[in-house]
């Protein structure tokens, strides 16, 4: 090792409990950081994926008008078949045709407004986690007519449950009256209680039929194996649907405005704290760099004296705060993914976080996800940060005049 | 009655491998009103002694009784009573506070003793003039000379009437002048207020104000005599 | 003791001083921490009281009062008789502020080109302003006259989807006890606006009477909406609204009736608390660490001290006592930046930008912070005890000096 080196070492330690306590206080920031950081990209991903997994998927196919104005006759024709189209562009399974009709839903007993929804049966299960929900009965049959599967509350709600009949009336495409009776099949559960008040899925051809709509259907919804992917398959399907100007490809963040915005939302409040923690750090190494500097000045004047210069004196100081944010940095990244990894396995709650969590379709119980980036952004963070505070003292060192200094008490 | 009585005491430190024998049964026995010397080489437990006295330090074995009372029995808190109310310390150097001004050096010690505020104030002044410090009562320790450091340190220690002194070294750090003065200091106040001086030095000027020279060496002490005072002239 | 109190008191005040460089770097930190955690606070408490008054908005009132069923099954079939007896007194009484008894069922309204499924509201409008339900912003006509009123007030959003709009018929359907639909065309004589599009779209005013009459239910309503004007302390007084309205009817403050608001409140207090504690343990290392090198460099006065007759608990208190000058002298420019920065941020912080996604959590467009004195009492508290919890170490470390070794320190 460089002597330069070996004695910026050796006088870290000169002070062992102040240079423990600095560095505690850089390993505290940054398991905190990387707990929190891991946390956050781990629930936002959570968040986006349960929350698209949930219905809306990553992509829809709509009428131009039909996301601000659901008008029954804003269609996407022949739905099912523009389906197949998208599956063989995109080379994804996961693409299904819907349509959708506000219908009043009546049971023997009971009358709701709902939305009812026509699926395609053997697609839907690939676009959406709803299907897989299943508390009773069964899910929708391809070929099947004249079936309905209903959210919990709803069934409720209307005291049916599975063989029981549930009576449509709305309007259909041509503003003709339309009316149906279909049985009730199975019943859907996601634990959420305004999601399961709002399900009445049944088979879209049935649907097409009953509501007049010919081929047509109100959204084309693909569902890709990752985030990073829709953008690609966006500009695909634009392409793809250039003559059909009255068609528009939606990604995720259009069908959900709210949900980037909630990260983002979530992103500042989180980044406040870190910037506080940040700033606390560096106020730390600041305190711990200029005492060290200080009580030294007699000692920098004798090395000035002896003809080293005052440049060389500030490098030393820096190199010690390298050393001194980097043990910081290393200690804080083991023990902040010893602290994360061991609790992506446990996972881990918090009194009254389920409301909140499924308000952004999260569990009631949070796993952090540890990456790359979750583990070194705060602690790199810190790390500058430390770099920075050390500059003040550093810079003291190149105004010191020798004598001065060796006459310092 | 006697002042201090030693009876046996030892002490031992561990310093790394060694074992350094600071007091080697040691007994001895004071008069209220001494004004008596520890002398010896450095190393022969003349501080030591004084530290046991004071109750600052605690003896291996061996009995140590200060105005009565049997100081190595004592818990760490009534230790510090018990210098707090009967005996005033001067050291070699650092004796004083150093973000108080002279007087409220001498303060201090009678403040947490609760002496009144005006009591203690009027008293502080008293005892600073009779050291000689008139005038410079608010210096704070750094504007004052060695000598006039220790010369508030006596103030300190005789403001709240200690029946004991225990100076360690007191004119180690000063020129030949100051340690005259600070040593004729020592004399006056032994002879009128009646306060009993131990002192230790190495300094054969400073022995000579004693009535009673104990020589020590490694731990023991090896000579005891009344003497006839004869300070040191200075010009 | 008094004295000897007020001789460190002055000692400690002068000690803080003397590397004033290491000082001022630890109470520009303690500042920097107390103000974060009090604007964190505040922006959190801002963000729960209008979530919780948004949801209460809508809920609405504080206390309801339902058929034990009608949660469960929100239907006409499990009405109540209207408050009488105790019930009426009982409402009628302090902290009651207000109340409302209402009809409240799922209902599909239609215009000539659309149906929705919506909320009826038959309610008494004068009832419905005193307990702020009445929509905020009446956009066209006017509010409901009466509880006999049998035009229908609609959202703005609602009127859009329906393509329909002021003084056109619309015919709203909704069952009754038997089962049998029930329905009836009725005039909009208002629109009004919400906070939200959803609010908008999902509740439909008519009179109380009107709906009565064509529900078939003769006076009976399905909830009585009361209010106390402070959501904060529910708990304490509608137990017994509870046990005036006997064992036949559900008396449920909000914070069971919409769980997520409940949950929401009782978070807040606890993030915030959380948030402060963080913040002062990132602070407590330079805490620890000030002191600890304060005690180093006085090593030999701890022992002319100790020399001096100061008993070791002085000690202590003496370190305690500095470290307390320095929370506080930070606690005291915390909260001074705290309120300076706050005071002119609570006309009120454009958040638009992310409007969608606030919503989704229950916010308007704007975030008022909320500065209290409970956040600054407790970051007060949360700084000063943990503060002297982090100092004790130090101070027993410099209370327990050995004297003798201290004074010899060089």
């Amino acid at each position: 090792m460089n002597v330069t080196w070996l004695l910026a070492w050796r006088n870290l330690w000169r002070h062992s409990r102040r240079t423990w306590l600095t560095v505690g206080a850089m390993v505290f920031s940054n398991v905190l950081l990387v707990f929190l950081i891991s946390l956050q990209l781990g629930s936002y991903q959570m968040m986006i994926d349960n929350s698209l997994a949930a219905f809306s998927g990553h992509i829809q196919i709509q009428h131009r008008n039909y996301l601000d104005d659901r008008k029954i006759y804003q269609v996407v024709p022949g739905a099912a078949g523009l389906a197949g189209r998208v599956r063989e562009q995109l080379g994804v399974d996961s693409v299904a045709a819907r349509a959708e009709a506000f219908a009043l839903a009546s049971s023997e007993q009971r009358s709701f407004g709902i939305l009812l929804t026509g699926v395609q049966p053997q697609r839907e299960p690939l676009v959406s986690t709803f299907p897989g929900l299943l508390r009773q009965g069964r899910y929708l049959e391809e070929g099947g007519a004249e079936e309905i599967v209903v959210g919990a509350v709803l069934a409720e709600n209307l005291k049916v449950g599975p063989g029981d009949e549930v009576t449509f009336l709305g309007s259909g495409r041509d503003g003709s009256f339309a009316a149906a009776i279909a049985t009730v099949v199975g019943i859907v559960e996601t634990g959420i209680e305004e999601v399961d008040r709002g399900i009445a899925q049944v088979p879209l051809a049935w649907f097409q039929e009953v509501f007049t709509m010919g081929d047509a259907g109100h959204s084309v919804v693909i569902r890709l194996p990752s985030l990073d992917r829709v953008e690609g398959a966006v500009a695909r399907l634009e392409a793809m649907l250039a003559d059909q100007p009255e068609l528009v490809v939606l990604d995720w963040d259009a069908l959900q405005p709210g949900l980037r915005q909630a990260i983002a939302s979530d992103m500042a409040s989180a980044w406040f704290m870190y910037g506080v923690l940040l700033l606390l750090v560096a106020f730390s190494v600041l305190n711990t760099q200029l005492m060290s500097v200080l009580e030294r000045t007699r000692e920098f004047g004798v090395m000035l004296a002896l003809g080293m210069r005052p440049g060389g004196l500030a490098r030393l100081v820096g190199m010690e705060t390298l050393l001194l944010a980097g043990l910081g940095l290393v200690l804080g990244v083991l023990l902040g993914a010893l602290l994360t990894w061991y609790l992506s396995h446990t996972g881990f709650t918090y009194p009254g976080m389920d409301e909140m969590a499924a308000k952004f379709n999260l569990p009631g119980r949070m796993y952090p996800k540890i990456s790359l980036l979750s583990l070194l952004v705060g602690p790199a963070l810190v790390f500058v940060g430390a770099m920075l505070a050390a500059l003040y003292p550093a810079l003291r060192l190149l105004r010191l005049q020798p004598v001065a200094a060796m006459r310092a008490a | 009655m006697s002042a201090i009585v030693c009876r046996d005491l030892c002490r031992t430190y561990h310093q790394g491998e060694a074992v350094i024998t600071a007091l080697d049964h040691v007994s001895l026995e004071m008069d209220e009103g001494a004004f008596a010397c520890l002398s010896g080489p450095s190393g022969s437990g003349k501080t030591t002694l004084l530290n046991v006295m004071g109750g600052l330090d605690t003896p291996d074995s061996g009995e140590i009784e200060v105005a009565g009372r049997r100081v190595d029995q004592l818990s760490r808190s009534e230790r510090a009573d018990m210098r707090l109310h009967t005996i005033g310390f001067v050291f070699q150097s650092y004796n004083l506070i150093p973000v108080l001004s002279a007087r409220e050096n001498v303060e201090f010690v009678m403040q947490v003793q609760g002496v009144p505020a005006r009591q203690r104030r009027a008293l502080a002044d008293q005892v600073l003039a009779e050291v000689g410090l008139a005038g410079m009562e608010d210096r704070r320790p750094g504007e004052l000379s060695g000598g006039q450091q220790q010369r508030v340190a006596v103030a300190r220690a005789i403001a709240s009437k200690p029946a004991l002194v225990l100076a360690d070294e007191p004119t180690a750090n000063l020129d030949t002048r100051s340690a005259a003065q600070l040593m004729d200091l020592f004399v006056a106040l032994n002879r009128d207020r009646g306060v009993t001086f131990v002192l230790s030095t190495h300094d054969v000027r400073v022995m000579g104000y004693a009535r009673r020279l104990i020589r020590m060496r490694d731990g023991r002490i090896v000579g005891d005599e009344q003497q006839e005072p004869h300070p040191m002239k200075v010009e | 003791m008094r004295g000897s109190l007020a001789a460190i008191a002055t000692l400690a005040w002068r000690n803080l001083w003397r590397n004033h460089r290491r000082t001022l770097v630890m109470l520009l930190a303690i500042t920097v921490g107390v103000w974060a955690m009090i604007f964190m606070a505040a922006l959190m408490r801002g963000m729960t009281d209008q979530m919780v008054r948004n949801g209460l908005e809508t809920l609405p009132g504080e206390v309801q009062i339902h058929h034990p069923d009608f949660r469960q099954d929100p239907s006409v079939v499990n009405s109540m008789a209207p408050p009488s007896g105790p019930l009426l007194r009982a409402l009628q009484e302090p902290p009651v502020a207000a109340w409302s008894a209402r009809v409240r069922v799922p209902a599909v309204i239609a215009s000539e080109r659309e149906s929705r499924g919506v909320t009826l509201l038959g309610v008494d409008p004068a009832a419905e302003e005193a307990i702020g339900a009445a929509p905020g912003e009446i956009v066209a006509g006017r509010f409901l006259a009466d509880g006999d009123d049998r035009g229908l007030v609609i959202g703005a959003s609602l009127a859009r989807r329906l393509e329909t709009e002021l003084g056109k018929r619309v015919v709203i359907m909704s069952q009754d006890p038997d089962n049998n639909v029930a329905e009836r065309g009725a005039r909009i004589v208002g629109v009004y606006r919400a906070r939200f599009e959803d609010t908008e779209e999902r509740f439909v005013y008519g009179g109380r009477t009107a709906v009565q009459e064509m529900l078939g239910i003769g006076a009976r309503v399905t909830e009585v909406a009361l209010t106390a004007n402070d959501y904060r302390h529910t708990g304490d007084w509608y137990p017994r609204i509870a046990a005036a309205a006997g064992d036949g009817l559900e008396v449920l403050p909000w914070t069971e009736l919409n769980s997520y608001l409940g949950a929401m409140l009782a978070l807040q207090d606890g993030f915030s608390l959380v948030f402060m504690v963080v913040i002062f343990l990132s602070l407590s290392f330079g805490l620890v660490n000030t002191l600890v090198m304060a005690v180093f460099e006085r090593i030999r006065e701890i022992g002319l001290m100790q020399a001096l007759g100061m008993r070791p608990g002085l000690i202590l208190a003496q370190v305690l006592l500095e470290s307390l000058y320095l929370l506080c002298l930070g606690l005291l420019a915390g909260n001074v930046l705290a309120v300076a920065s706050i005071k002119p941020l609570e006309a009120g912080i454009d958040i638009s930008g992310v409007a969608e996604g606030m919503a989704m959590m229950g916010m308007g467009t704007t975030l008022y912070p909320a500065l209290s004195t409970w956040d600054m009492a407790m970051s007060t508290l949360v700084v000063v005890i943990l503060g002297l919890l982090a100092s004790i170490l130090p101070a027993w470390r410099a209370a327990r000096l050995d004297p003798v070794v201290a004074l010899n320190k060089t």
